[in-house]
Formats: C-alpha cells, sequence, structure tokens
C-alpha cells in the first residue's frame, strides 16, 4: 500500500513537471520563431505579385498584424483549449494545426514502433551476445556492426534498400503507405490497426509490407546504439558480484547470462529508451522522405521551408508532448522496476 | 670624404630597392576585380539544382577575369523579405505566368511601384507608358510595337538578365496516347490506354485546394480543370481558347468583345448542369465570381480577377464586384463583364480555374472542403475519392456537358478512360521507382523527376518499355539586378549591369546544370508559344550573346578593372 501510494506521487510529480516544462518549450519556440528573419506573408506570396493591399489583408487575416504579445497570448489560450491554430504555410494556409497533425501523426507512429521493435530486437539479441563473449570473433564483428550501422546515412540505407528488395528481387514495395485504391476504414489512421479492426488479413498484411523497409532502415540504424549500451551494461553485471555468486553455485552459463546478467543490464536500458524515441523521431523525417511516407517528420520539413510558424509550434508541442509522455511511461516503469528511483 | 659617399652609395641603395620594390608589389599584385554578390534560394523553391546552376553562373562571370562573384543563400522565407526589402544586389529568381499574355511576362517586372516583389525597383515613366499602352488594346499591331520597345528597352537597362525557359517532363508506359505536355494544363482527361479503362499516375505535387476561389498551386490548379469547366477552355495540343462551358470565344470580330474592349459576352450552352445535377447558368456563374472576390483567400488568385481583370472588388457591396460589373442578360444563358479598363487578356483570366463555376451550394463564407462529396464541378471527371497526402480518384463525370468537345481535334469522347487514380510521393526517385518496379506502381509519372532520375529513366527507357517526352515550360528562370539608387547593395552603374550581361553563359548552363533540357532564354519573352511568339524579341541575343568576354572585358576596362597594369590602377576606384 505505501509503495503503491508512494509510486502513484512520484508519476504525479514527474506528470506535474511537465506542464511548465512544455510551457517554456512552446514559449521559446515562439518568440525564436518570431525572432528569426523570414516573412511569412512574403514567403506566401514570394514568387507572385499580388497588389500590396493583398499582401496586408493576408497579414490580418492571419492574425500577424496584432502586437506580438497579443499574439502569444491568443496563442497560448487555443493551446490550453486543445486549438493549436490554423497553418500560415504556403501549402496548408488556412488548415487547422490539429487536423494536419493528427492526419499524419499514425505514420509516423507506425514508422517509430515497428523500427523501435526493431531496433530493440537487434541490438538486445547482438548486444547480449557481444557483453556475454567479450573479445569473442562475434564480439568484435557485433561491435564492427554497431559502429558502422550507427553512421551510415539513413537515406542511403533507405535507397539501398529499397533497390534491392524492391526494384531487384521486387519483394517488397518500394515506398508508400498503400498500394491501390482499397484503403482500410479509417479508425485509427494506424493502417495495421485498422486492418485488424476490420478483420481483414489481407489488408493487414499489404500494411505490413509497406511498413517493413522503412521500419527496417530506421530500426538497424538505432540498433547500434542499443547493442553497444546492452554489451556495455552485459560486461558490467557479468562481472558483477551475484554473477560470479551464481557461477560459484554451478548454474549453467546460458542461465547465468540470461537470468542474472541480462535481467539487471536491461535496467539502465529502459532508461535509454524514452532517449531514443526522441533521436528515432528526428530520424523518421528522413525515413518519410526516402519512402514517401507523410508522416509528421515531412510535415515538419515543409513548414520550416515555408516558415508556417504556427505549423512548427505545434508540431514542437505534439512531439514534446509524446516524448514527455514517453519518458514519464519509462521513469515509472524504472521506478517499479527498480525502487530505488523513488527514494 | 668617403664617409660621405658611403651614406650616398647606401641612400641609393636604399632608394633603388624602395622603387624596385615597389614597382614588383604593383605589378605582379593581382588585378583589382569588380565584387559580385549573388543571392539564390537554397531550400528547393525552384528544385534542387539552384546550387549547380548559382555556381555555374558564377564560374561564367568570373570566367571572363574581372569579376569575383561571392555566392550567397538564403531559405524563401528570408529571400523573399531581403528580396523585397532591396537587401540584395543581384538574385536568382523564375516566373510562371498567372495567364497567357505577353503582358504577365512584362508588367509585373518592369511598371513601377508594383515591382517590389522582384527586388530590381526600376521605374520608368515611358516604359510604364508602353505597358499602359499594350494592356489597353487588343490591336496586334500596336501591342507588338509596345512590346518590342518594352523588350529593347530592357535590353538597353538590364534590370534583369533572363537566362533559360524552364522544362516540363513526363514518362509514361510506352503505348498510351494523347499524353500531352501542354503547356497550361495537363490533361488526364484525354490520356488513353489501349484495352484499359483506367489509368494509375504519380506526382510529387500537393494540393493546398480544391476549391477554384484557393487553388493557385500547380497540382491543385491541375486537378481543378479535370474536374472543373471554365467558360472557356485550351485546346488539348495548343494553347488556342475553346468554347468550354460557353458557347464560342468572345471576339472583336464577333461582337462579343466591345469596340472598348471593356465589356466581354459569354453564351453559355444550354442544360448545362455540376456533376450533381444541380443547374449551371450565368446566375450560378456571376455568383461563382462574386463568391471568389468576396472570399479573396489569402493565399488565393482572386486579385487576377478584380485587380488585373478590373472586375473590382466593392466594399460598399459586401466585397463583392461593384453593381452592374457582371450583368446576367437578357436570359440566364448570356453573362456580360464590365470591366473598368480594357483588359485584352481578359479571355485567359475566364479560363483560368479561379473563374470556374462552382455550384450554388458551395460555402460562401469560406473554402469548400477538398474531400470527395464536397468538391463538385462540371468537367469531365469527378473526384471520388481523396485519401488525404496519398491519393486521388478521378470518375467520368456521367453528366458532363461536351463529352465531343475535343472531337474537331482528333479526340472523339472525353474523358478517355473512365478512372484515374493518382498517387502522392514525395520525391523524384520514389516517381522513378513507380516506372522501374515490376510490377510498374504508375502508367504515367507526371512532375517532378529531377535531372540525374529524368536521365536514368531515358537511359532504360526501352528495357523498362516507357517514352520519356521533355518539352519547353512557360516557366521562365532570370537574374534581377536591384537598380534602386537609394538602396545599399544596388548596383546601379549600367555598365556593371551589362558587362555581367555579356559574360553570362547560357549554353553552359542548359548543358552543365539541365542535361541540355532547357530553353537558353534572350527575353524576358519567352519563345515557342502561340501566346508569345508574336512578341518575342532576342534582345538579349543581338545586343549581348553568350559569353562575351571581349566585350565585357571592354566595359570593365572602361570602369578601371583592368588586367593590364596603368595609371588608372594608381588612382583609387570605387564603383
Amino acid at each position: 500500500m505505501a509503495r503503491g501510494h508512494s509510486l502513484l506521487a512520484y508519476a504525479a510529480g514527474r506528470a506535474a513537471l511537465a506542464v511548465p516544462m512544455l510551457l517554456i518549450l512552446l514559449t521559446a519556440v515562439f518568440f525564436v520563431l518570431r525572432i528569426l528573419p523570414g516573412d511569412p506573408v512574403l514567403a506566401l506570396w514570394g514568387g507572385r505579385n499580388p497588389p500590396p493591399e493583398v499582401l496586408e489583408r493576408s497579414r490580418q487575416q492571419l492574425g500577424l498584424d496584432r502586437p506580438i504579445w497579443v499574439q502569444y497570448l491568443t496563442y497560448l489560450a487555443g493551446v490550453f483549449r486543445g486549438d493549436l491554430g490554423l497553418s500560415i504555410g504556403e501549402t496548408y494556409q488556412g488548415e487547422p494545426v490539429i487536423a494536419q497533425i493528427a492526419l499524419r501523426l499514425p505514420a509516423t507512429i507506425e514508422i517509430a514502433i515497428g523500427s523501435m521493435l526493431i531496433a530493440s530486437f537487434v541490438g538486445i539479441v547482438m548486444g547480449v551476445i557481444a557483453g556475454a563473449r567479450r573479445d569473442s570473433r562475434a564480439d568484435v564483428g557485433i561491435r564492427l556492426f554497431g559502429t558502422v550501422i550507427w553512421v551510415i546515412p539513413i537515406f542511403w540505407l533507405g535507397v539501398i534498400f529499397q533497390l534491392i528488395f524492391a526494384v531487384w528481387l521486387g519483394w517488397l514495395p518500394p515506398h508508400g503507405r498503400w498500394r491501390g485504391t482499397d484503403f482500410p476504414d479509417p479508425v485509427t489512421g494506424l493502417y495495421t490497426v485498422d486492418s485488424l479492426l476490420e478483420g481483414n488479413f489481407d489488408h493487414f498484411v499489404t500494411a505490413v509490407r509497406h511498413l517493413l523497409l522503412p521500419c527496417l532502415t530506421l530500426g538497424l540504424i538505432l540498433s547500434g546504439f542499443f547493442m553497444k549500451t546492452v554489451r556495455a551494461n552485459m560486461i558490467r553485471t557479468m562481472n558483477a558480484d551475484y554473477t560470479e555468486a551464481a557461477h560459484a553455485r554451478g548454474i549453467p552459463e546460458r542461465q547465468v547470462v540470461v537470468r542474472h546478467a541480462f535481467k539487471n543490464a536491461l535496467v539502465p536500458v529502459v532508461t535509454v529508451l524514452g532517449l531514443q524515441f526522441a533521436i528515432l523521431f528526428a530520424g523518421a523525417v528522413l525515413t518519410e522522405k526516402t519512402f514517401s511516407i507523410e508522416g509528421i517528420g515531412l510535415l515538419l520539413l515543409q513548414s520550416v521551408v515555408s516558415k508556417d510558424m504556427t505549423m512548427i509550434q505545434g508540431i514542437v508541442v505534439v512531439y514534446a508532448a509524446i516524448i514527455v509522455m514517453i519518458s514519464l511511461l519509462i521513469d515509472i516503469v524504472g521506478a517499479v522496476v527498480d525502487p530505488r528511483i523513488r527514494l | 670624404m668617403q664617409k660621405r659617399m658611403l651614406w650616398t652609395l647606401v641612400a641609393v641603395i636604399v632608394a633603388a630597392v624602395i622603387v624596385v620594390g615597389a614597382a614588383a608589389v604593383l605589378l605582379t599584385a593581382p588585378p583589382k576585380k569588380y565584387q559580385l554578390e549573388l543571392w539564390y534560394n537554397n531550400d528547393g523553391h525552384y528544385g534542387d539544382t539552384e546550387d549547380e546552376l548559382a555556381t555555374v553562373l558564377k564560374t561564367s562571370i568570373e570566367a571572363c577575369g574581372k569579376v569575383t562573384v561571392t555566392l550567397r543563400a538564403e531559405a524563401w522565407a528570408e529571400y523573399s523579405q531581403s528580396r523585397r526589402n532591396g537587401e540584395l544586389s543581384a538574385m536568382l529568381m523564375g516566373w510562371y505566368p498567372d495567364y497567357f499574355d505577353a503582358d504577365d511576362y512584362l508588367s509585373p517586372f518592369l511598371l513601377t511601384g508594383a515591382n517590389r516583389w522582384a527586388g530590381s525597383f526600376y521605374g520608368n515613366a515611358t516604359v510604364d507608358q508602353w505597358i499602359a499602352d499594350e494592356q489597353s488594346t487588343t490591336n496586334i499591331a500596336t501591342r507588338t510595337d509596345r512590346f518590342t520597345k518594352i523588350q529593347q528597352k530592357v535590353g538597353e537597362d538590364v534590370p534583369y538578365l533572363p537566362l533559360f525557359s524552364g522544362y516540363s517532363e513526363v514518362a509514361y508506359v510506352s503505348g498510351i496516347q494523347n499524353v500531352e505536355l501542354h503547356p497550361i494544363s495537363f490533361k488526364w482527361f484525354i490520356m488513353d490506354k489501349p484495352g484499359a479503362t483506367e489509368i494509375t499516375g504519380s506526382t510529387i505535387d500537393k494540393i493546398e485546394s480544391l476549391d477554384p476561389a484557393v487553388a493557385y498551386d500547380y497540382f491543385s490548379i491541375e486537378l481543378v480543370n479535370q474536374i472543373f469547366d471554365t467558360l472557356l477552355v485550351y485546346e488539348p495540343v495548343n494553347v488556342t481558347l475553346m468554347g468550354g462551358l460557353a458557347e464560342q470565344v468572345p471576339t472583336a470580330a464577333n461582337g462579343l468583345i466591345s469596340p472598348d474592349g471593356m465589356n466581354y459576352t459569354y453564351r453559355l450552352k444550354p442544360g448545362l448542369t455540376f456533376s450533381d445535377g444541380t443547374a449551371l447558368n450565368a446566375t450560378v456563374v456571376k455568383r461563382s465570381i462574386d463568391r471568389v472576390i468576396r472570399l479573396d483567400d489569402p493565399a488565393g488568385p482572386a486579385f487576377l480577377l478584380y485587380d488585373t481583370g478590373k472586375l473590382g472588388r466593392d466594399p460598399d457591396n459586401g466585397n463583392n464586384t461593384p453593381p452592374g460589373a457582371i450583368e446576367v442578360a437578357p436570359d440566364d444563358r448570356t453573362i456580360t463583364f464590365h470591366l473598368s479598363a480594357p483588359v485584352p487578356f481578359f479571355n485567359d483570366l475566364i479560363a483560368f480555374s479561379v473563374s470556374a463555376p462552382v455550384p450554388w451550394d458551395y460555402a460562401q463564407d469560406g473554402r469548400q472542403p477538398s474531400t470527395a462529396g464536397s468538391v463538385i464541378g462540371s468537367g469531365p471527371y469527378r473526384l471520388t475519392q481523396h485519401q488525404p497526402l496519398q491519393q486521388f480518384v478521378l470518375e467520368n463525370n456521367t453528366l458532363y456537358h461536351s463529352p465531343n468537345l475535343y472531337a474537331s481535334v482528333g479526340i472523339p469522347w472525353i474523358p478517355v478512360e473512365d478512372k484515374v487514380t493518382i498517387n502522392v510521393r514525395a520525391s523524384s526517385t520514389a516517381l522513378k521507382n513507380d516506372l522501374t518496379v515490376s510490377p510498374k506502381l504508375a502508367d504515367v509519372v507526371y512532375r517532378t523527376l529531377n535531372v540525374e532520375d529524368l536521365r536514368d529513366l531515358e537511359a532504360q527507357a526501352s528495357t523498362l518499355g516507357i517514352t520519356v517526352e521533355i518539352a519547353t515550360s512557360p516557366f521562365i528562370r532570370y537574374m534581377v539586378f536591384n537598380v534602386d539608387p537609394a538602396k545599399a547593395a544596388a548596383v546601379t552603374d549600367l555598365r556593371v549591369r551589362k558587362a555581367i550581361a555579356y559574360s553570362v553563359d547560357r549554353q553552359a548552363i542548359d548543358r552543365d546544370v539541365f542535361d541540355g533540357n532547357v530553353e537558353p532564354l534572350y527575353s524576358l519573352v519567352p519563345s515557342g508559344f502561340p501566346f508569345t511568339e508574336p512578341y518575342y524579341e532576342p534582345v538579349f541575343q543581338t545586343m549581348y550573346g553568350d559569353h562575351n568576354c571581349a566585350s565585357a572585358n571592354a566595359l570593365w576596362t572602361e570602369l578601371g578593372f583592368a588586367t593590364s597594369f596603368g595609371p588608372q590602377e594608381l588612382i583609387a576606384r570605387d564603383v
């Protein structure tokens, strides 16, 4: 009971901290975007020749003629109501930011989760093998793989995979999220989930086939970091007193590695998961571009180019909120797994 | 005595060393060069070749030996702002006309006070008058005369330096017919895939909106043109106007344009309906035009009607056109536009997507959603599916008013295919892959393949069974000189602008940047289109040529930037 209460208090404390954190981030992004050179209205009309009154009217309609503090307060009030404002960029001008983000977020979430699964699986398996057999040939080979894969540019690996698996072998689709016009009925926007919800296994297979190459690309690149983290922790736990004690008790090596060393090595790995998600979202921009997937990363890229300030603010808030939620979740999991954290 | 001689000798030696040293320094010092800052956009507004284009330009200008070009780049938002503020000396720009008349290649750039957007700040009262003259008459002889004079003056004053006409490209499965790189409107509804009832296409373009009042980007306009008809339309191959919803094209000869060029009358075909079966008559057309002008979407092309088209926007009339500007009379099939000044290209504005009639029930206070079911037009296709960011499905509009519209030009029935599916990709490579994978993911790939992917597809065309076509586009690229004497960055000395005009090498741009796909351009008015051909004057070819270093260097010498050492090099210069 005491433990449950303490955990709840810990989680509540962490969640309460997230609010000012998001507010500070939002404020910083809001003002930095307005300090930077570049006029969004001129970007909108940059290559055209409208009369000056049209420019002025555009500025009024987009609310950019008001004092910056009025814009800030209006925007902030909107955010607290769940309204992230209207896009002021070239492509989505006048569209609600939240709607555009909602449209794209499922694609990015699918890539993020798929990539994280691949990164975790490949990274953990390799890390355990390398850590358990330190300085063996397998260890050297895995370390080399980890270093090389971590420095390979995402777009390059993506293009190579497209060339091999889509163009040469024809096994997987080269890009996009879907083929044909028979899309799954939209419920969550996650094609894998929506396919299962409508009970259409063929649709599910189609969705997974489209996810494989982008997730493999991003997942493999991230696996290098996981592998190194797991390996380092495995080495530490393999040398720990409790492992030596297990060895001394005559417990088989496999059991020592899996039950004692691996379990304890995994605790710090869980903690870096949150950080990895941040890197993963950054990587998603290039993955989405390479694989023609209209996710939130591509939207951010387009918004920066067109100086779509409200869209950039919205995306940063959503990114931050996701990272904060994941960190919170991981903190809680960490606190459950290792009670010392709550002390 | 000996001591004095010794000192004299030392003094002579020191003096000799100083003189010889000074001469050596002066004679061996690199000649002073003119410093030019050339600005360009580096975040893809003009595609991914801008770095190369700027570099080739720099090389060709520097190759004459008298200029050092420093390349500077900015993202589009900053570029637009600093250009408009007059902070840039010379810059690279591009222009796609809003309406297809030679005027749109000249007046936006030259009219005093109205060309701030372009960053040149050029102003000349005589040129302004010539523009007013050509804008107020349909007389070919008068317009030719004024356009010739204007182009000549641009050549003399060099506020702009035309570089090249862009290109459009399409790649498609061999055997598909009527894939036309029309300079104005790419028509999916005329394509014919033998033995099939549907076509799949790919693009990397995105839509802003399928509401004609808002659509002002290439792909939105392209789709609007498949779904909506305008009073006038363009022929499938040529850019000749013909009746669309209207029975015929107004001309002075048929009396549908008044002698003063200020009244245009259109007679609608009988029994017109939208794809949902609702009526399309002259009252609906008037309501649609008023809606565009009243909404005046912040990023839309409404100004082409109320400002360029001289229809006006009246705050006292609810921001619609002024009372009487659009008249529906004597019946509901006849509509007359009364302009506040003559507009010789008004027919082109009426053929532009912004003038497409929309149903009576369309949103009157804001944008109509771009979802299937909300987009209702009177064109050959209906939008039956729109998967945002991914796919558009167009299907036969069974109520289309004129399936035999193009029968006279060899296409007996439109739309030819019952269904067109257009998938949206994120990159040129993705478009290429649509044709290189097996089975192919697209029948037709249209816009935009970069130079490398285009080259790859051309090299594999026979193996893949595809056809690649390239055509000159109305899009032009040019260099702008800031000529405003009040701006510190301005290049005010005409001789400098002329010397640079002599130096640029358009052939090198075509060869080294675009693989021979672009057309060197020698006037702001491009050649090769019926709407520009009568007026095209290659003034920059006749006056400057390409990479004419001898003439450029003669000017540089006059300006004091000579390679040889002479007395003038001892005098401080500042140009």
